[in-house]
């Protein structure tokens, strides 16, 4: 399985009268093929700026990708015109919003949303358009699909409409999907069909995915491997089973430890462990470790607190950004 | 959508009868009897009859139902000044070029003042923007007499390109037009430049970059259409100020039309003709937001759902 | 979060956040603070009316005495804005006719604001049928146009001076406001906290004297800066007209009424004024915007 997406060192900065905000500041993470990456991390990370970067969708001022390289298929995204990505969006790779409410225009139907992207990638005709949009309805699991086709994003519900978006993402079967939060906005019912619907549809058309998410529980349902994002860094990266199970850095351990354990019946009892703190400020970073000042096991003389962890792979497939990873710790009382 | 259109339609109705009956009461609160206090003596016999013949010895609210029953017949009444005419023929002889000098003006209007705000939201920031909000600003703050005085010095007199007054041919149609179109081009301007850049920062207009869809068609299909929606609810008031600054302009340019009638009748105390000229103006505003709101229905869905 | 709400959070704003009273006014005043064409044009607007009030009481010249011989004057030492047809100087009189103008201007506006008010905040508040009939109301009211139903207003009234100006204007132009703080009230009503005060127990005129007009007040003032160019421009209409301020008061718009005739010969006794018009009405546009802008911070930060 060849590696569909290569980020490497990453780099997108915003820059605003309050400062330079350094909202993604060194991403590497790649895709396979047919796979599907997750994406963790709490708000204000810099997930969604991450994939925003990927597509090029950023409103450049004030944002801009400082450096760091996106390589789609071997291709350098980075380095494309304007009128390049135009035929790169939405054919060859394709994103899902998070708001539902607000991706759709209100004053066309979507049948013409849809019908406009087949036509501009696929050069369809307007009745074969039309067919394949109803067809498209139909896969995401419209019901009624052909008349609905006429009718306004305001006539479906947000479930419904996140549907549609997705119909729309899938239209021209993208090689790589990213779906930022799709499932954030909608109840927790109409969540879990959501992301079997994206599942079954990747499966079906042979897509990979990045699903990016705040949401432990969706990752571990959904996604093949898991990249933890944190203050604009990813800290660590590994297959899904294998985070979950032998996490390294101190910021996934807390995180796991943060889930509600229904089973255990004295964890009902008692609080909900958090994260003590809060994320660094992104327009001044701590020079070193990001995490330094929430983690239970930084110490004042380690190398942490002077310099920056690099990535690096303690196990094959398995990176991780700290200086102090599980494995390498020893049994001692924090 | 045909429901919508027949709702507003039907709530005119009830709308136009209180503006005239509004205009009725205010003009009964003027003057009772218009003939008793004109400057030229009417003989006693003579006045009684103009009074029966114009029903003003029956109780206000016969006259006003013989007035509204005018207005929906299309008579206005007659001109108390000038007797041998109607209010009627007034207007019709007016009216067109009052209309035309409005219409004129709104041309200008969208056709400099759209673009104008277009680009500027294009290139935010950058000189055209601020150089054309600048002039948009200066636009509204400047009496459009200052204005209609400055052109006519410069382009009339002293440069001697077109006609300082009067209405006949097409050069002399320019500069009055020109002049009250100005403070709408200004509204256009600064409102589609603000839509605009309002619109680029929505969701659905990332989601269509998303598709890759071309630079062109995001412009035309998805920024331009949500954004004008604004622009065309923003007509009515407009019409308000064109009908307020044509008074000014007719006057200045001696454009023989409605506007600068209605003072000439305030004037001269013709208070049927100024009765008669409030409500047509009255109506044509009510008419206007109507237009307006079935466009707005139009363009979008939204609110052809929504209870009036 | 979407990368415009990093870029909003790190400049101070937490889009959708509880705004608390007091750091609300101080940070809007610290926003339009730092607009300078707002604080250029508050400057310029306080100097104007400064220069209105003060410049009579000093000026050597009678502003009505009529002098022959100095007539049509340009600008000179002595004359700094020249004379007019009747060798009056011009500068005094521009100042005593602002006085006016501007005075008729805050009138208006004031006697609009508080019309304005009172019927969008009644409607806002009972809403249901009485709302819609108030707005049915107001929808007729909307189909007079501004300037013959000033006219006509004044007409009624029969004399024209500086109180009835202001009521003929505020008479004709309160439906804006109106409509405005209706809907202000309208969607502030919606807003959870009122719910909860409801909930707690508060009672109606707590609620829409402590959470929903305070909150309108921002409006309000931007709503002011709005109107009084409106006003200002209507009374110069009337008076350019002739139906307006009479001499030998002056007015702005009277005054350019003056300068009609002779402006071909002698164009600064028509220009005058109507630049001073024009620098009033350019400064309370910029503060309007300033003022908008300091109280939604949203609307701009590209």
């Amino acid at each position: 399985m060849g590696r569909l997406l290569e980020v490497e060192d990453l780099r997108t900065h915003f820059f605003t009268r309050a400062g330079v905000v350094r909202a993604v500041d060194g991403v590497d993470f790649s895709v396979e093929k047919g796979k599907t990456l997750g994406i963790v991390g709490e708000s204000g990370c810099g997930k969604s700026v991450t994939a925003l970067s990927i597509m090029r969708l950023l409103p450049t001022p004030p944002a801009r990708i400082v450096s760091g390289s996106i390589r789609f298929d071997g291709r350098e995204l980075t380095t494309l015109s304007e009128r390049e990505l135009e035929d790169v969006r939405g054919r060859e790779v394709a994103m899902v919003f998070q708001d539902p409410m607000t991706a759709l225009n209100p004053t066309l139907t979507i049948g013409t949303q849809i019908i406009e992207v087949l036509r501009r990638h696929l050069g369809l005709d307007d009745r074969t358009a039309r067919r394949r949009a109803a067809e498209l309805l139909d896969e995401v699991g419209i019901p009624r699909a052909r008349e609905r086709l006429d009718d306004y994003p305001h006539h479906f519900s947000g479930g419904m409409r996140q549907r549609v978006v997705i119909a729309i993402a899938i239209a021209c079967e993208p090689r790589l999907l990213i779906a930022d939060e799709p499932t954030t906005a909608l109840d927790v019912t109409v969540q879990a069909q959501v992301l079997d619907l994206l599942d079954d549809l990747r499966r079906e058309h042979e897509m990979a995915m990045i699903l990016i998410t705040h949401n432990m529980g969706v990752v571990a349902e959904s996604a093949d491997d898991v990249a933890v994002m944190y203050a604009g860094q990813i800290v660590e990266q590994a297959p899904a089973h294998e985070l979950f199970h032998r996490p390294e850095h101190p910021y996934t351990e807390a995180l796991l430890a943060a889930l509600p354990d229904l089973d255990d019946s004295d964890a009902r009892s008692r609080r909900l462990t958090a994260i003590p703190g809060r994320p660094p400020d992104l327009i001044d970073p701590p020079q070193a470790c990001r995490f330094a000042a929430r983690c239970p096991y930084a110490g004042c003389g380690d190398s942490c607190a002077l310099e920056p962890p690099a990535l690096r792979e303690l196990r094959p497939d398995h990176r991780v950004r700290t200086a102090h990873p599980a494995s390498e710790r020893e049994a001692v009382t924090a | 959508m045909a429901a919508y259109i027949i709702r507003r339609v039907v709530w005119t109705v009830p709308v136009v009868l209180l503006v005239i009956f509004m205009t009725f009461t205010l003009m009964k609160q003027i003057e009772g009897n218009p003939f008793r206090k004109t400057e030229r003596a009417v003989p006693a016999a003579v006045q009684a009859n103009l009074e029966r013949k114009f029903n003003l010895n029956k109780p206000w609210y016969v006259q006003y139902v013989q007035y509204v029953k005018g207005v929906a017949t299309g008579d206005l009444g007659p001109s108390l000044v000038l007797r041998d005419r109607t209010v009627n023929d007034i207007v019709e002889e007016q009216f067109p070029r009052s209309i035309e000098l409005g219409l004129l003006a709104f041309g200008w209007a969208v056709l400099l003042g759209v673009p104008a705000g277009v680009l500027a939201a294009m290139r935010p920031n950058s000189r055209f923007d601020y150089g054309s909000m600048l002039f948009s600003n200066v636009g509204f703050a400047l009496p459009n007499f200052l204005v209609a005085t400055l052109l006519i010095y410069f382009v009339s007199v002293k440069w001697g390109m077109l006609p300082t007054s009067g209405w006949t041919t097409w050069q002399h149609k320019i500069l009055p037009s020109f002049t009250l179109g100005l403070v709408p081009m200004a509204y256009f301007a600064r409102l589609v430049r603000g839509t605009m850049l309002e619109t680029l920062q929505q969701d659905y207009v990332r989601t269509a970059k998303a598709k890759g869809l071309r630079r062109r068609r995001v412009l035309t299909v998805h920024v331009l259409r949500n954004s004008l929606i604004p622009v065309v609810t923003a007509a009515a008031p407009l019409l308000g100020y064109i009908i307020t600054g044509s008074f000014i302009v007719e006057n200045i340019f001696a454009v023989p039309g409605i506007g600068r009638y209605y003072v000439t009748a305030v004037s001269a105390r013709d208070y049927s003709v100024v009765m008669g000229l409030t409500v047509l103006l009255s109506i044509i505003v009510i008419a206007a937001n109507l237009v307006v709101d079935i466009l707005y229905g139009i363009l979008d869905p939204r609110t052809r759902e929504a209870r009036t | 979060m979407s990368a415009t709400q990093i870029a909003g959070r790190v400049a101070g704003v937490d889009a959708g956040a509880p705004i608390r009273q007091s750091s609300l006014w101080q940070d809007a005043w610290r926003r339009y603070l730092r607009n300078r064409g707002a604080v250029a044009a508050g400057i310029l607007f306080l100097l104007i009316v400064v220069w209105c009030i003060v410049a009579p009481i000093v000026s050597p010249h009678d502003p009505n005495r009529i002098e022959f011989p100095d007539a049509y004057q340009g600008p000179s030492w002595s004359h700094p804005f020249g004379t007019d047809q009747f060798g009056r100087d011009l500068f005094t009189r521009a100042a005593l006719g602002g006085r006016i103008s501007i005075g008729i201007g805050f009138g208006a506006t004031l006697a609009i604001l508080l019309i304005g008010v009172a019927y969008g905040a009644i409607s806002g508040f009972v809403g249901g049928k009485l709302d819609n009939a108030l707005m049915r109301f107001l929808d007729a009211l909307y189909g007079l146009p501004y300037l013959p139903f000033a006219i006509l207003a004044l007409a009624i009234i029969g004399t024209v001076n500086f109180w009835t100006m202001v009521v003929a204007l505020s008479v004709a132009s309160w439906f804006i406001t109106a409509r405005v703080v209706r809907g202000q009230i309208m969607t502030l009503k919606e807003n959870d906290y009122v719910r909860a005060a409801y909930a707690v127990g508060v009672r109606w005129y707590m609620i829409l004297g402590r959470h929903l007009l305070p909150n309108t007040l921002g409006v309000l003032v931007i709503t002011i800066f709005l109107e009084l160019p409106g006003v200002i421009l209507g009374e110069a209409f009337l008076s350019f007209l002739g139906l307006g301020i009479n001499p030998p008061d002056a007015s702005w718009g009277s005054m350019a009424q003056d300068g009609r005739d002779a402006y071909r010969a002698h164009p600064h006794i028509i220009i005058i004024p109507s630049l001073a018009i024009a620098t009033l009405v350019l400064c309370a546009n910029f503060i309007a915007d300033g003022l908008r802008d300091a109280l939604d911070p949203r609307t701009k930060e590209t």
